[in-house]
């Protein structure tokens, strides 16, 4: 049972002096209980839908409402003291005249002496920063000062806590950490949770949905999983990690492409031409005398090779082969999809799913104990 | 924790400050003034004139003894004559009237500025000036009220205004002060024209243009000889590169180190500096008395409010001030010539009559504007 | 409404309001304030008006011209080197690790303790004629006559000697409040410690900067003391002459209107140079800022400085106690300061506080400068403040009297008289204060409940304390140096250091004016030495901690 913790229906937002609108026609409703990231490249209006959010900016049309309370619509707008809910800042804008205990019991000077002592308690040992109560966030490393910030934001009990690019200060291997870390603690403690990102790896590690948010407005609300293969346009598959698209001829409902023949399935006007949506990973490289690619670059980068294959059809894939994968530059490859299903595009827009007819090819069983890999099974046409 | 105690040093020092300040507002305006005045010369009676109480004599006045004497009016004074030379009469005075006497000290021209900008709504009722253009100004608009002619009567007729609006309290006479070092009293012209253009002088002179008093001569000085005339005499002694002083009593001083000559003051500032140094001093006062415009008389004097809510309060003040026990405080004390017929000057001051200044309406000196401009052409302002 | 979970819907936005705000109530302070400023202006302007003949002929007067040359160009030299002279003294006490540092960067602001006339007085005393200089140079060196002291020279010379501890105070201030990871980043690509100085810190200084500059060029427009005595006749020398010679308030008030368009010519100049970058400290531990070890530059500089500041504050002093000594000496008896001490304690104390208070509404607005408004909103604020001390107080005169006769003569009027004159001191330095401040913090607050009044108490004036004391001690130190509105507005009888002071000297009561003189830089230079040891040790410690 879902309940909407957070509305946005129809807002729309000018900054004075700017044409353009930053946001405009944003709906969205994130679910009680969820950690809904909204991705998008810098600019498009994710910051300014959080401040929207939290009642720091006014919407010009459109209303907002938090937990079943309107909060901002038509003349009724709520301040932000009076909204419960909870922001971490991109900079933390920690109060610099304070500790870290008394700003984690910053927003709770409406609780009695010896509730608040006991809940910033609680939150020091939940974020682990009980050693460092009583320090001055310039003491703290960039990862104690966002740990205080989120500590200090959930001390009130928010309804919803906001995140504005929460990782984007610290270093790469710091970043992965605070992301799990972060995962887990809000999964403890069951919070509503909306987190804006640029960074397409966080949001979808993180979120249980994700909306992209593309020039001012909300373009696609999925999961990660389909909003990863499934984009709605070019644009966002292009946000959401390396794309490759693929040309493929249709036929009535079937098309053939470098990488085999498909079903396209949906609804749809007939077309002639569609692409096909290859990810990094979505491919598997097989050495063949014949194969309709070849390898014209490669990139060791540790946990995994990157293959640049030229396809017959000319485009270039660029694709992450497991160690076991170990190819020459020049060499012929057969370029085969373990995924059941690619998004088709015609033009911007995806217009179905193609649903591919092989997958990777029936291997020996020498073969297959050779490479180590178990075989697939070939799904027959017209199974979902 | 350390914000709440400064937020409470905060508050502390909030409320020391106020509580300052009302205790500052209800202190009263009663100062203990040390009385630097002999108990002696105030303990005459004044002299009984018509309409005012005879005042008992008190006394040795102690300083400090306000909050004993219980008051009957308030006297509001506006004093461009400063507190050090008069706040210890005018306490005096209100002690032994029994007035509250509440003196606002300022510059002359000012505090009349200020009383022409207050309007009808003045709280002044008497003005106080240390010249006569001040109070001239105040008469042309029409500020002062006609005083009693028993007071007026009181004073020589060329010190008090023809129409009977105000009256002078003291007098000082203008001087050549000179260093009895380097001067012989015999090589002072016996015109003050006559230093114009006198090489004798040369880089040796000191004089004041900014200053309000040689204003008031230069004003005389067009009066009594032409606009020519005083402007002649001003680039002649320009061309001797006087040295320039921004008030008289820089003038004494440097005249007492020796750094000039000789500089044109008021008589009574060399007086004071004796009275301070407490030792004999190279310097002489140079007296014109030969009705020479260099021998100018200014007064100090003081005009009735029309708008004075208190008149006869203030005719009471007014009326002290021209009697004997106030006029010797200015003999006394001030060095200054008191003005009521009868009343000696100091021993060391040549007596008034004998002094024999140049004839001049001293009203005519509120004519400042011409000789501003004049000061400006000559490029002195 | 339809709500969708993806995707626009079909229907569109009904109306599209156009964005507009509604005034905060620090915006209402803010122009309140602003519109009782402009009381003195409409003074000045009904008063030429009343009296057109001679304010046209006044103005047509062709020394007019160069009396206000000569205004503008004092003005702007004494601002240009005041600032130079107060970056060097502020980048020898903050960035250098000079040994007794923290001594100097007390002693150099202290002279801001001193009426500009003492100054004046110790110029002439130390460089006149007949000055000490003068007989050490003709000894030494042979020299018959220094340079002429009087005129531009001298004039410009005591006025920069005036002002200066002014610009010195605000840089410091904006100094310490700087990210040192800016200093650090040019270093680390290349620069020598002074090229940083000059192409990276200046530039981020230039807020405090230029409005010190721009409040040093008005305070010299106004100032009538120092060049009365060194004797470089200005436009408000020609104000002062109208008013005591010639009595003529309309000729007074169009020569003082010229003014107020040369400030309002000054003050529109100031605002294109200054810029609106945010200069607030952005994520990540703040360190002190790095100090280099000292050169011999530096221990001239720290040289120089030491000797202006101990010129311009001993010499007072020390005239003040050759007049105490000899008046104790001859068994003088002294009039008794302690009210005056009292009256001047109090009233500065609560003129700063007052100040101070009106002084944030007015910052605010102008920091946020939405529209063109705003953005001049404190332009009668420094109008009040450049004109000269006598007008301001005959204009305050005429309209308290005239317009609210209940509160005339009384100790509030005078304490508003006193944050007319001197909010713009306290709206600069708050307004670099706020300006450092980072927006977020406020929003922070406000999200985690805090309605935006409890918001400023808790965080902004907490952060703001050190710049808003010594806005107040800024404000502190002028109030009890001033003269023209005190005299004129104070309640009779309440008489203030400075008033005694200039009643005593005013007919040469030398030893009258000892003591109130000692009092009065004691109670300046006390409180300046304590809020700066203060203000040093709160920095410390929250870095060393």
């Amino acid at each position: 049972m879902h309940s909407a913790a957070v509305r946005l229906a129809g807002v729309w937002k000018w900054y004075p002096g700017h044409q353009h609108p930053a946001v405009h026609d944003l709906w969205l409703e994130v679910r009680g209980g969820e950690l809904l990231a909204i991705l998008g490249p810098s600019g498009c209006g994710k910051t300014t839908t959080l401040r929207l959010i939290a009642g720091l900016e006014r919407p010009d049309a459109g209303s907002i409402e938090i937990a079943g309370v309107l909060v901002a619509g038509g003349a009724r707008f709520l301040p932000p003291e009076e909204r419960g809910v909870g922001l971490v800042f991109q900079d933390y804008a920690l109060f610099p005249h304070l500790t870290v205990e008394e700003n984690i019991a910053f927003g709770l000077h409406r609780l009695g002496r010896s509730e608040r002592r006991q809940r910033v308690e609680e939150l020091l040992q939940l974020t682990g920063l009980g050693p460092f109560r009583k320090r001055y966030p310039h003491q703290l490393s960039g990862g104690q000062q966002q740990r205080v910030a989120i500590a200090r934001a959930l001390a009130p009990r928010p309804s919803v806590l906001l995140l504005d690019e929460p990782f984007a200060n610290l270093d790469a291997e710091l970043r992965q950490r605070m992301r799990e870390e972060l995962r887990r603690l809000l999964r403890e403690l069951g919070a509503t949770v909306v987190l804006v990102t640029h960074d397409r790896d966080e949001a979808l590690s993180l979120a249980d949905r994700v909306a992209v948010m593309l020039g001012g407005t909300i373009v696609q609300v999925d999961t990660p999983e389909r909003v990863y293969h499934e984009p709605k346009t070019r644009e966002v598959a292009r946000l959401l990690g390396q794309a490759t698209f693929v040309p493929a001829r249709v036929l009535g409902t079937i098309g053939r492409s470098d990488l085999g023949p498909f079903a396209l399935e949906g609804e749809r006007a007939p077309v002639e031409q569609v692409e096909l949506l290859l990810r990094p990973r979505d491919v598997v490289l097989e050495p063949h005398p014949e194969g309709l690619g070849v390898v014209v670059d490669r990139r060791f980068v540790g946990a995994e090779t990157v293959y640049r294959v030229l396809l017959r059809c000319g485009i270039t894939v660029e694709t992450s082969q497991p160690p076991s994968v170990e190819l020459a530059v020049g060499e012929r490859v057969e370029v085969r999809c373990n995924r059941a299903r690619l998004a088709a595009f015609a033009g911007s827009e995806r217009i179905g799913l193609a649903a591919l007819l092989e997958r990777v090819r029936e291997k020996t069983d020498e073969a297959a104990e050779r490479d180590g890999r178990r075989t697939n099974a070939v799904v027959p046409p017209g199974a979902s | 924790m350390r914000r709440r105690d400064l937020l409470r040093l905060g508050g502390f020092g909030l409320a020391a400050g106020m509580t300052t300040v009302l205790a500052a507002c209800s202190g009263g305006s009663q100062e203990a003034t040390p009385t630097a005045i002999p108990t002696g010369s105030l303990s005459t009676p004044t002299t009984g004139t018509e309409g005012t109480p005879a005042v008992t004599p008190t006394s040795a006045p102690s300083p400090g003894s306000s909050a004993a004497v219980s008051r009957t009016g308030t006297v509001t004074v506006y004093s461009g004559r400063s507190k050090s030379l008069i706040g210890p009469l005018l306490d005096r005075i209100g002690e032994e009237l029994g007035l509250d006497v509440r003196v606002r000290y300022g510059d002359t021209a000012e505090l009349a500025t200020a009383i022409l900008e207050e309007g009808d709504r003045s709280p002044a009722d008497l003005f106080f000036g240390q010249d006569a253009g001040a109070l001239g100004a105040l008469a042309k608009e029409g500020r002062l009220m006609q005083l009693p002619s028993e007071l007026l009567e009181r004073v020589p007729e060329p010190y008090r205004s023809p129409q009977g609006v105000w009256i002078g309290v003291s007098g000082r006479v203008r001087t050549v002060v000179y260093n009895t070092e380097r001067v012989r009293p015999e090589e002072i012209p016996a015109s003050i024209l006559d230093f114009a253009g006198n090489e004798r002088w040369r880089a040796r002179l000191g004089w004041a243009p900014t200053n309000g008093s040689f204003q008031a001569f230069v004003t005389a000085l067009r009066r009594l000889r032409g606009e020519d005339t005083a402007r002649a005499w001003l680039e002649g002694i320009k061309a001797l590169a006087p040295r320039e002083f921004p008030n008289n009593s820089s003038i004494v001083q440097a005249t007492i180190k020796g750094e000039i000559e000789a500089g044109f003051v008021n008589h009574y500032y060399l007086m004071r500096e004796r009275a301070q140094a407490g030792q004999p001093l190279p310097v002489e006062n140079y007296f014109y008395t030969n009705g020479d415009p260099g021998g100018l008389v200014n007064v100090a004097g003081i005009g009735i409010l029309a708008s004075s809510r208190a008149p006869d309060l203030a005719v009471r003040l007014a009326d002290y001030l021209l009697s004997e026990p106030a006029q010797r405080y200015f003999s006394e004390q001030t060095f200054e010539y008191p003005l009521l017929k009868g009343v000696p000057a100091h021993p060391d001051l040549p007596p008034l009559d004998q002094l024999n200044p140049p004839a001049i309406d001293l009203s005519d000196l509120d004519d400042l504007r011409g000789t501003l401009a004049l000061l400006q052409e000559v490029g002195l302002l | 409404m339809k709500v969708q979970v993806s995707g626009p819907t079909l229907e569109q936005p009904v109306v599209v309001r156009r964005p507009h705000r509604t005034l905060a109530l620090d915006e209402l302070c803010a122009i309140a304030i602003a519109v009782i400023a402009l009381g003195p202006l409409a003074y000045l302007l009904w008063r030429s008006w009343q009296g057109s003949e001679s304010a046209l002929a006044a103005l047509q007067h062709p020394r007019t011209g160069t009396l206000l040359l000569r205004s503008l160009g004092l003005a702007a030299t004494v601002a240009l080197t005041s600032a130079l002279l107060a970056l060097p003294l502020a980048w020898v006490t903050e960035r250098v690790a000079l040994p007794g540092r923290r001594a100097m960067a007390i002693l150099f602001a202290l002279p801001m303790a001193v009426p500009s006339y003492l100054t004046a007085y110790a110029v002439v005393a130390t460089l006149g004629p007949r000055g000490a200089l003068a007989g050490v140079a003709e000894r030494v060196l042979g020299l018959e006559r220094l340079p002429e002291i009087y005129g531009f020279f001298g004039a410009w010379l005591t006025l920069t000697l005036v002002t200066y501890p002014y610009g010195y105070l605000a840089i410091r201030a904006s100094l310490r409040g700087l990210d040192p990871s800016f200093e650090d980043a040019a270093r680390t690509l290349g620069l020598t410690r002074l090229a940083t100085f000059w192409y990276i810190t200046v530039p981020l200084l230039r807020p405090g900067l230029v409005s010190g500059m721009l409040l040093t060029a008005l305070y010299v427009l106004s100032d009538f003391g120092a060049i009365a005595i060194l004797r470089y006749p200005t436009l408000t020398y020609s104000i002062y002459n109208q008013y005591r010679l010639s009595f003529d308030r309309a000729a007074a008030a169009a020569l003082a209107l010229l003014l107020v368009g040369l400030t309002s010519v000054l003050v529109l100049v100031e605002r294109q140079w200054r810029q609106r970058a945010a200069f607030f400290r952005t994520a990540g531990s703040s360190r002190p800022a790095s100090r280099a070890r000292p050169n011999v530059w530096a221990w001239l500089l720290a040289g120089l400085g030491v000797l202006i500041s101990g010129v311009a504050l001993g010499l007072p002093a020390g005239v003040a106690l050759y007049w105490w000594w000899r008046a104790r000496r001859l068994g003088e008896a002294l009039p008794d300061v302690s009210n005056p001490f009292l009256h001047s304690l109090a009233v500065s104390l609560a003129a700063g506080i007052v100040t101070v208070a009106l002084a944030f509404p007015v910052a605010r607005a102008v920091i946020r400068g939405t529209n063109w408004l705003t953005r001049l909103i404190d332009l009668p604020l420094w109008i009040t403040y450049s004109l000269p001390g006598i007008v301001l107080a005959l204009a305050l005169v005429s309209l308290s009297a005239q317009l609210f006769p209940l509160l005339y003569q009384t100790l509030p009027l005078l304490i508003i008289g006193y944050a007319l004159r001197f909010l713009p001191e306290a709206v600069g330095t708050v307004r670099a204060v706020l300006v450092q401040q980072s927006p977020r913090w406020e929003e922070a607050a406000r999200t985690l409940g805090l309605r935006p009044w409890r918001t400023w108490l808790r965080v902004q004036l907490p952060l703001a304390l050190p710049g808003t004391l010594s806005a107040m001690l800024l404000v502190f130190l002028t109030t009890l140096k001033e003269l023209p509105v005190t005299l004129l507005l104070s309640p009779i009888g309440f008489t203030t250091l400075a008033t005694t002071i200039w009643n005593a000297t005013a007919d040469a009561y030398w030893s009258h004016a000892a003591l109130p003189t000692l009092l009065l830089l004691g109670t300046g230079v006390i409180p300046m030495a304590l809020f700066s040891w203060w203000e040093d040790r709160t920095v410390r410690r929250g870095r060393e901690a």
